[in-house]
């Protein structure tokens, strides 16, 4: 039996080498694309949070501020460590700073050794030999060994640590020795630190060492209501979690659709196996007439199936870890999302998740032969005996009009399931609701081919047409299967690519449109965090400073809630009456009470934390808990966490410091040029950035692009697995009806004719694949506009569907369709006719 | 003088280096003769010194009979930092000790270290003294009574205890003024504190016990104290079975010959003789090798001074003690038992076998 098995396996390949090799390769395609986007992701996760640690240490928690801008106070570090339950505490200040006047500012951490020792050994510094005479607590800096080849520096170098208006002259005086390689790091005594950047009186934060069987638990409730407004006390295991939520929407968006090119692999399977049961039904009926039971049938199907699949899903996992590789190396650890910037990390395959994708490439093609084996079960013999393969079971007592009106009711209700799921909110933060309706759309779609065949093509049936042309609309309906197979990948496939072109079509447009609402200067010029220099402020208040209109901003970050990462609080320089026309509104802006203080959410913050203009919103402010009154939502596509607008003037009454990091220029007409060089002058002084909206307009919509590369690499994917499917299911066709074909050329039909019917033919399917395909497309791609991006993103765009990428796309694809049906009709129109007819009884 | 001064000086080599060569122009207060103490203000702090201790070490009957402890806290201040216009400059550091010897069972150590002001702190007005929740504090009771308080914690072991006076302080060499070398400048100032009264529980493996027993508090700070001729040193402070209390060290050389001796002995009365290095004999009878590193350490000693031979026999042989805080530096410290003409409990600390402590 198992040699029988084995032999029919063996003949199935042999003889349809293409058609397998395909499936083979759809598969390995789905299997390669979800490991590559797995290995890739848990390769920048895992790299990003052990820089973290190797920065932070691992600690048990940590107390910080809950306000950028704010600090631990000294006696709380101290009254912390006086607890019983704390083994240690490490308290922190980090700050960012200048070398020298260089452009980037690299991050300055003030430690204590005594208890990084124990938290954060990683950071601990080592005096260099050729300092003499140092030590840790005195004048002096470690910086990392990239840091000192980044810089061109070594121990022994003077350098000035500049912060806004703060110069720290200072020497190198050893390194990090256990610093990353990626690290760009100074370490600094605590106190050196506190003395000349502040904050005075405090740290930046504690990170916490619980003593021995202490709940971290319980322990922070203990704490909890003891702290004072501004300051949070976390667990050190939020924080992982934040790193995973930082790119976990964009990461389930990018398996869902590898998920998809699997769907298209296990499709093409089921196609593959379809034609070859229909192929065989004579070998098999013959099996069956001498003792190969049903099961056994059904069985040999799957086996089949399962040939396909494995090798299928190993090659996509070498594939995919090769992909894995080439995509960190070329695009980086984010895939172009922009979550995780830094060198390319290192792929580390484990076995279990390898193992996970290769059973869900195994599952797939097992899937794709279900269908095709329960067929193969139930042929009946003595008719496949006769008359070869019976394409749809023998259907039963029910009437064919009940039976149309059950289907249409059903339909109706997939519809409104579809409709239904698009107006469920999000998951787990997920929009899995959301991929739900995408799911059925494509369900619906595919069961919409049937009825719209035969109704296009009984229509056509009753024209007068060419015989050749006649008979291709013949075959159509009536044997709709093989038609509705042929179609539904193209249907699934073009409906995808249409979706995902509109999605993105729609985005770039939205954010296009936003980059003209938030770049209004001309020029802009920013610190990267560090406090503009007061000497750039103060001539720009000068009247001999050649513009017409500065705004000055500063951006904090505001830790709302522990697991989520930190939403930014930008101080701008507007009041609540020009609110309104400064920022991209969503929707309306209220006015607020004159005596209540007003911010302006974003609308990614509108969703994640469900706030609504006129509400008011606790801000963790300044050491203190501030409630405003919301003003508005404005679009944001930059701050996918959330961002709150706050007004300068607003900010400093309330006791913040305005220390701008941010200009928006806006030079006198006429005097463009003499304003770069005006600014030229305190660019090279500071290290400051200087652009014109012009380049961070371009700049912005590369990385656009860029975040989308791989949506298109797997575009393009699903649309090479749908006309592959069409090929291969036309000339599966075209094999069944050999007899058909035979007889025609024995009737005088020439080559010609025949190679036209059945292109014909390819491309009357492909041309309802496509337009259902298109239908469905623009379904999808609302939800996923409307929808997917709202949840898992949080922002909202308006619906563009670029119709002149979409219907060049479709006479493209139409195109390969008839090509590719031209080679299933060139392999028809070999057979001999003599031998098929022979054959044939 | 507890070897701490050799010891802490050695710790903070690495990190605190050079700050014996004076740059900075530290000026550390110098020991004098004509101080007289004043209590409890002198139990405080002293941070113009360069280094100070406090040391609390004693025997235990309960939970288990001859059971050592000790906790120990030292401050030192580098001369590092001084000026430095910051409430966290490293201007004073505190580094704490802890070890409770279990006979046939081994020894378990702890340390901990931080600066002042973050995480650590110390009164200069009163004994009270901490590295987070590590302390040594003294309370008064009312009615003239006193007590230290005395609390640790660790993963393998913790103690807290109250200790009660039941004698009168005994202020070392000349009150309180204990010189520790040939030069009258290699002095310090040296309180301690024999007979007092244990109560409290220990912590073994998380199993809390009652316990009690007797121990000795020592406090002594100064800014100079060893000659560059000495490699470490051999002190002995004995709680005496009748009540009496002994205190002797000598500092030795490197051919282990004494480079100054000294020993006072208070008897149950109270009156207190002191001996002078010509009286003071140390001679080693047994010694003990560690496995870890081949120090031979003499763990019986005897002891000469006036009319009195004694010898000593610890509790257990490996109470030797490593600390890595910031170098590695190893010696024995531990509970021994004493016979001869008088018989006692106390510790015996031993340092500069495992190389000699560079200063």
């Amino acid at each position: 039996m198992i040699r029988l098995a084995w032999w029919l396996v063996r003949a199935q390949f042999t003889t349809r080498r293409m058609a397998t090799a395909l499936s083979m390769l759809a598969i390995a395609l789905g299997v390669a694309l979800g490991y590559a986007i797995h290995l890739i992701n848990a390769a920048a996760l895992a790299d990003f949070s052990q820089a973290m640690k190797s920065v932070q240490g691992e600690p048990d928690a940590v107390i910080a501020p809950r306000d950028s801008a704010g600090q631990v106070p000294l006696a709380l570090i101290n009254e912390i460590a006086r607890d019983a339950d704390v083994a240690i505490i490490a308290p922190v200040i980090e700050t960012r700073v200048r070398i020298d006047n260089a452009t980037m500012a690299v991050k300055l951490i003030g430690l204590d050794v005594f208890s990084a020792a124990a938290v954060t050994p990683k950071l601990l510094p080592r005096q260099s030999d050729r300092v003499a005479g140092g030590s840790v607590f005195e004048d002096g800096v470690y910086a990392s060994p990239t840091l000192l080849a980044r810089f061109k520096l070594a121990p022994g170098d003077a350098v000035t640590l500049v912060r806004g208006d703060t110069h720290w002259r200072t020497r190198i005086a050893g390194d990090l020795p256990a610093a990353r390689p990626d690290d760009l790091l100074l370490v600094a005594d605590i106190a050196w630190v506190q003395a000349r950047f502040g904050p005075a009186g405090g740290v930046s934060e504690g990170r916490v060492r619980l003593a021995s069987g202490v709940r971290v638990g319980n322990w922070l409730g203990a704490w909890a209501g003891r702290l004072p407004a501004g300051l949070a006390l976390r667990a050190a295991e939020d924080d992982s979690a934040r790193v995973s939520n930082v790119s976990r929407a964009y990461r389930v968006n990018l398996n869902v659709l590898a998920l998809v090119a699997l769907l298209t692999g296990a499709f093409l399977v089921f196609a593959t196996q379809l034609t070859a049961v229909a192929q065989r039904s004579t070998q098999f009926a013959l099996l069956g007439v001498l003792g190969l039971s049903p099961r056994l049938r059904l069985w040999q199907v799957l086996l089949e199936g399962l040939a396909i699949g494995v090798p299928g899903a190993g090659l996509g996992l070498v594939l995919g870890y090769v992909m894995s590789l080439a995509f960190t190396q070329v695009i980086g650890g984010d895939l172009g999302g922009g979550y995780f910037s830094g060198s390319a990390p290192a792929i580390l395959p484990r076995p279990a998740p390898a193992l996970g994708f290769f059973a869900l490439g195994c599952a797939a093609s097992l899937t794709g032969a279900l269908y095709p084996a329960w067929l193969n079960r139930i042929q009946p013999l003595a008719q496949a005996l006769k008359t070869g393969f019976a394409q749809s079971p023998p259907s039963g007592g029910a009437a064919p009009r009940r039976r149309r009106w059950l289907k249409g009711a059903a339909m109706a209700l997939v519809a409104l399931a579809a409709i239904g799921l698009t107006r469920l909110p999000a998951l787990f933060d997920l929009p899995l609701a959301g991929y739900a309706a995408i799911a059925l759309v494509l369900v619906l779609g595919i069961g919409a081919a049937p009825p719209v065949t035969q109704i296009v093509f009984g229509a056509l049936a009753r024209l007068r047409l060419p015989a050749p042309l006649r008979i291709a609309v013949q075959n159509i309906v009536q044997a709709p299967l093989m038609a509705q197979v042929a179609a539904s990948g193209l249907i699934v496939s073009f409906a995808l690519t249409v979706s995902m072109v509109t999605m993105v079509s729609s985005f770039r447009t939205a954010v296009d449109q936003w980059l003209d609402v938030v770049l209004p200067a001309p020029m802009y010029v920013r610190s990267k965090g560090v406090p503009l220099p007061r000497e750039l402020l103060g001539a720009l208040a000068q009247p001999a400073a050649p513009f017409e209109k500065v705004e000055r901003s500063a951006a904090v970050s505001l830790s709302l809630d522990p697991q989520r990462p930190a939403v930014a609080l930008l101080v701008r320089e507007l009041d609540r009456a020009e609110a309104a026309a400064r920022l991209p509104f969503t929707g309306a802006v209220l006015a607020a009470p004159a005596d209540r203080l007003v911010v302006w959410i974003s609308e990614p913050m509108q969703q994640l934390y469900r706030l609504a203009p006129g509400q008011s919103l606790r801000l963790p402010l300044l050491g203190r808990e501030v409630e405003a009154f919301i003003g508005g939502t404005w679009r944001d596509y930059a701050r996918q966490f959330g961002a709150v607008v706050i007004g300068a003037a607003d900010y400093v009454a309330l006791g913040g410091r305005f220390e701008p990091t941010d200009l928006a220029l806006w030079p006198r007409p006429g005097e463009e040029a003499a304003a770069r060089t005006w600014l030229a002058k305190f660019t090279a002084d500071y290290g400051l950035e200087m652009a014109e909206s012009g380049e961070i307009r371009k700049l912005s919509l590369s990385i656009f692009d860029k975040s989308f590369a791989v949506t298109y690499a797997l575009e393009a994917a699903a649309m090479l697995i749908g006309l592959f499917g069409l090929a291969v299911t036309l000339a599966a066709g075209v094999w069944l009806r050999a007899r058909e074909l035979a007889t025609l050329s024995a009737l005088g039909f020439d080559r010609a004719m025949l190679t036209r019917a059945v292109m014909f033919e390819g491309a009357m399917i492909a041309g309802i694949g496509l337009v259902i395909g298109l239908a469905c497309g623009v379904a999808v791609g609302a939800i996923l506009t409307h929808v997917v991006n709202p949840q898992a993103f949080h922002w909202r765009m308006k619906l563009e569907i670029p119709w002149l990428q979409v219907l060049p796309g479709a006479a493209l694809s139409l195109l390969a369709g008839i090509f590719a049906s031209r080679f299933a009709a060139r392999q028809a129109t070999r057979l001999p006719v003599a031998q098929v007819l022979a054959n044939a009884q | 003088m507890r070897r701490r001064s050799f010891l802490l000086s050695a710790l903070l080599l690495g990190a605190l280096r050079g700050a014996a060569a004076g740059d900075g122009g530290v000026r550390y207060a110098s020991v004098e003769r004509r101080t007289r103490l004043a209590f409890p203000r002198d139990h405080g702090a002293h941070p113009a010194f360069r280094t100070e201790w406090w040391y609390v070490t004693g025997a235990l009957d309960l939970p288990r009979p001859d059971m050592g402890f000790q906790l120990t806290f030292f401050r030192t201040r580098p001369g590092r930092a001084e000026d430095l216009d910051s409430p966290i400059a490293a201007r004073q550091i505190l580094f704490a000790h802890a070890a409770i010897t279990r006979p046939g069972a081994g020894l378990l150590h702890a340390e901990r270290a931080a600066r002042a002001n973050l995480g650590a702190g110390f009164s200069t007005a009163d004994c009270d003294v901490h590295i987070g929740a590590w302390q040594i504090r003294r309370h008064d009771e009312g009615q003239g009574g006193e007590s230290i308080r005395i609390s640790m914690q660790d993963a393998s072991f913790a103690f807290d205890l109250v200790l009660k006076p039941a004698q009168p302080l005994m202020l070392q060499g000349d009150q309180g003024y204990s010189r520790k070398g040939p030069r009258p400048e290699l002095a310090s100032h040296y309180v301690s504190w024999p007979q007092l009264q244990v109560e409290g529980a220990v912590a073994l493996d998380g199993k809390r016990e009652k316990a009690a027993g007797r121990a000795w508090f020592d406090h002594e700070w100064s800014s100079e104290v060893l000659g560059p001729d000495s490699v470490g040193w051999d002190w002995v402070g004995i709680n005496l079975d009748d009540g009496g209390a002994l205190m002797a060290f000598r500092i030795r050389d490197a051919r282990g010959a004494s480079v100054y001796a000294h020993a006072a002995l208070r008897d149950r009365g109270g009156r207190t003789r002191q001996f002078d290095a010509g009286e003071v004999q140390f001679t080693p009878i047994r010694t003990w090798t560690s496995p870890r590193n081949g120090a031979h350490y003499p763990v019986e000693l005897e002891i000469r001074f006036g009319p009195h031979t004694v010898q000593t026999s610890p509790v257990l042989d490996d109470q030797e003690l490593s600390t890595h805080r910031p170098a590695l530096i190893n010696y024995w410290e531990g509970l021994v038992k004493v016979s001869g003409t008088l018989s006692g409990r106390g510790y015996l600390e031993l340092t500069g076998y495992a190389g000699a402590l560079k200063l």
